[in-house]
């Protein structure tokens, strides 16, 4: 396991700031990372060296939390806590900031592009989501406002090839919501997580979820359409999710982010006890009773709070990370060979 | 909706206006200490009964007196704000109406108070669907009802809306003719929805108030007429009426609240007192009533004392028609054209509506009904990026207006859907009437007001704006 997880470059990309969150495009040939010093830089490879493409620093007045590519990787998203969303469109080596969505009422938190790329979702402090459609022209309409949780929504992602959203907040939930009719509703809550959940991410069937918590646990939830062999019951045409697997035990501190590899399967978490770990189902456990493995674990992975990781949608086993401390670095996962 | 954990709508719940908690982290409103000379204390005393007492260094000790916030400290201030139910309780409920009837029952006549409530058509309807009644029989029944609890006069606040339709109407005119030289004539934005109102002055204050009619909702007409033409006929101080509206919808409670509509001479408000439909359902249960079962009782006048054996209503939807009425007039008005028939075209949603007038091919008004807070929100930002096509928007807080306002009688699931069709087919029920042909209204304008127009018009049936500075506490107790 010691080995599993090696350092291949690091780089101060927010110096004297935080650097909060990565974004691969889905090429993977870019990296966009952001940070409390209310800057964009965009990452790309020359040689062996990551180099810094371009900054971009006009866009918002508070720090960056977030960034996501549209799935055609043309456009950027970034969420503020100056509570907007800017939208950036890529030419050549430029972005320039052609769209900036207002409406929440205070710190942006989360950003995400659904599949087709004609939606987008954002998520507030105000404790509401927000669903925007994006017409050809690049404007942005809001289509549905979503005040479902109770407190502070920390992060939205959408499902790899439907339409379905899921949000994570402070009031320790996780809710899953579709279109019905002309608006969006929330067709369940994830109950479980003892504290605040961070993060989530799908696997690349969609199947699965993952989800991470203040409560230093990862919980791992599988969807059962109605009518599925197990027999967990389902409401109406709505799927059901139950939570098949909870990894507990393995960090000592708030688990800030959680990423699946959709193309090794591997799931990475950020932690607040600055260590970046790895953990992989084990080849002959039980789908509706997965059993996850420890793979990786760099201890000081950074020298502050993990904020997040990142997988590269194209190369399989590299990792992206960012701290507390400015820093990113990049990884390359080897999976260990009792495997 | 999962959202009825609140009872107000989802915009006042976005300014964050709907605290249940109690005043929250973001309140900043200043509690006013009444310094008293003397040593400095040294300790704060609780007693059992949660009252607080300061004790000094010689041990004497004296108590303290609660902060409180009211209604009108929640709309001055742009932090939390709470209106937490206790807030609400204080002021606004179906327990102070109480308050004031036993008041009456013990109080020498020279202390007693004439009690009037005002039913709005929407109110109405809720109930008429709840106890499968017609309009007219459940106007007669809930009049009925409430003078058994000792309510003097029941009025229907269609009466009062006539005003806002043909003050609205007048307005647009006005405004229209002069969008050339005041490019913030337009677009006349509706004024009728509290909701609305709160949060534009929240959040987009300055940049969005001149839009907004200053035409006074039916609510707040009513209150003009009750407590002036009324009490005068009745030979009252206004202070001694207690008005009370039945509407459907929580943000009426802070609308009558609003400092606007306090008549300072008399130390009173126009409406004093706003209950939900629902909360007339808590009056019925408290009671132990039925409404079915109810007598019918004559229907009250408020111009004749003849009692009016018929209701009426205005065309153009639950929300109060505002749109379809400017629209005919303005078509007639301003271009000489006789409008039959409207033609909505939904847009983006049911909710977000659009109507046109053409003429060889051009657009010459181009109306919109922006329902709900999406709705709202796209408004605002196209208008912000100058890129609304608009000329009048009605807008309203809660997705599919009025009769689905907060304060409705609900069902569960799927049944809400049935359940608001029901409510908006009984809501038509009644005799259409256009503001113009009321011969009441006509009167009115005659004897109380001094003719359309006049100063007194204006005085008793336009308001004004307050833009909310945003004061950012916000950096004292972020939560990444």
């Amino acid at each position: 396991m010691k080995d599993s997880l090696t350092l291949l470059s690091r780089i101060p990309a927010h110096p004297d700031s935080r650097c909060w969150f990565l974004a691969w495009n889905p090429t993977g040939t870019l990296l966009a990372s952001c940070g409390g010093d209310r800057s964009i830089r965009i990452w790309g490879k020359e040689g062996d060296a990551w180099v810094c493409k371009s900054v971009l620093g006009e866009g918002h007045q508070r720090t960056i939390r977030k960034v996501a590519w549209s799935p055609c990787g043309n456009y950027l998203a970034s969420a503020s806590f100056d509570a907007t969303t800017c939208i950036w469109k890529k030419n050549q080596e430029d972005f320039e900031c052609v769209a900036t969505l207002e409406g929440h009422e205070n710190e942006v938190k989360s950003v995400a592009w659904a599949p087709s790329g004609n939606l987008l979702a954002t998520c507030s402090r105000d404790k509401s989501v927000w669903v925007w459609e994006v017409d050809e022209e690049d404007e942005y309409e809001c289509m549905s406002v979503l005040n479902s949780h109770t407190q502070d929504v920390k992060h939205v992602v959408w499902h790899p090839n439907q339409e379905l959203l899921a949000s994570a907040s402070y009031d320790d939930t996780v809710k899953l919501y579709r279109e019905e009719e002309d608006d969006w509703v929330c067709f369940t809550t994830l109950e479980g997580h003892e504290s605040t959940v961070w993060s989530l991410t799908f696997d690349q069937s969609g199947e699965r979820l993952a989800s991470c918590s203040d409560d230093k646990t990862v919980r791992i939830w599988h969807q059962y359409q109605p009518g599925n062999e197990q027999g967990i019951v389902c409401s109406g045409t709505d799927p059901t999710w139950k939570c098949v697997c909870t990894l507990s035990g393995f960090h000592t501190r708030t688990i800030y982010d959680v990423a699946w590899c959709h193309l090794t399967g591997a799931l990475a978490t950020a932690c607040g006890d600055d260590a970046v770990r790895v953990f992989e189902e084990q080849p002959l456990s039980d789908p509706q009773q997965p059993t996850f493995t420890l793979t990786a674990h760099m201890a000081r992975a950074h020298t502050q709070d993990v904020n997040c990781v990142a997988w590269n949608p194209k190369e399989p086993g590299l990792l992206a990370s960012c701290s507390d401390d400015g820093e990113m670095a990049f990884w390359k996962y080897q999976r260990p060979e009792a495997y | 909706m999962a959202a009825a954990v609140s009872p107000f709508s989802g915009v006042v719940q976005l300014t964050d206006l709907d605290d249940y908690i109690g005043p929250s982290q973001e309140c900043i409103k200043p509690v006013k200490v009444e310094k008293k000379p003397g040593k400095a204390a040294t300790k704060i005393r609780i007693e059992d009964d949660g009252s607080y007492f300061q004790v000094n260094e010689d041990g004497e000790s004296q108590k303290l007196e609660k902060a409180k916030i009211t209604l009108n400290d929640c709309l001055a201030c742009s932090g939390c704000i709470t209106s937490a139910e206790s807030v609400l309780i204080t002021q606004q409920s179906h327990e102070e109406l109480y308050k004031v009837l036993n008041a009456n029952k013990v109080f020498d006549s020279a202390s007693q108070k004439l009690v009037v409530v005002s039913v709005s058509p929407q109110s109405r309807a809720s109930l008429a669907a709840r106890y499968k009644l017609t309009p007219l029989d459940t106007a007669k029944k809930l009049t009925a009802f409430f003078k058994r609890l000792g309510v003097h006069f029941v009025f229907d606040t269609t009466l009062s809306r006539n005003f806002s339709l043909l003050e609205s109407q007048r307005e647009f005119v006005r405004r229209f003719r002069r969008r050339a030289e005041d490019e913030r004539a337009l677009p006349m934005l509706a004024a009728a929805c509290p909701g609305w109102i709160c949060y534009a002055e929240k959040t987009h204050g300055s940049f969005i108030i001149p839009y907004i009619s200053t035409t006074k909702s039916p609510q707040q007409v009513m209150g003009s007429l009750v407590k002036g033409h009324f009490s005068e006929r009745q030979r009252l101080r206004p202070d001694q009426i207690y008005h009370v509206a039945v509407m459907p919808c929580y943000d009426k409670k802070l609308e009558a609240s609003r400092p606007d509509f306090f008549i300072q001479e008399h130390q009173t408000r126009e409406v004093d007192c706003v209950i939900t439909t629902g909360e007339v359902l808590k009056l019925l249960d408290q009671e132990g009533i039925s409404l079915p079962d109810m007598e019918a009782a004559p229907l009250d006048g408020i111009c004749s004392s003849l009692p009016e054996e018929q209701l009426l209503g205005h065309a153009g939807g639950g929300s109060g028609g505002y749109l379809e009425h400017i629209f005919r007039h303005a078509a007639m008005e301003l271009f000489g054209i006789q409008v039959d028939k409207l033609e909505y075209k939904p847009l983006r949603n049911k909710d977000f509506q659009e109507v046109t007038l053409e003429k060889d091919g051009e657009i010459l008004l181009r109306f919109a009904l922006a329902y709900g807070f999406r709705n709202i929100q796209n408004l605002v930002q196209k208008l912000k990026r100058g890129k609304s096509p608009y000329h009048y928007v009605e807008v309203m807080a809660c997705p599919s207006g009025c009769l689905n306002g907060g304060g409705q009688l609900r069902a569960d699931g799927e049944a809400s859907k049935d359940l608001l069709h029901q409510v908006e087919r009984l809501y038509e029920a009644v005799q259409l009437e256009k503001p113009e042909m009321n011969k009441d209204v006509c009167r009115l304008y005659e004897q109380w007001l001094g003719g359309p127009e006049s100063e007194q018009a204006w005085q008793a049936l336009h308001t004004q704006y307050h833009p909310v500075e945003k004061t950012n506490t916000a950096v004292f107790n972020i939560k990444w």
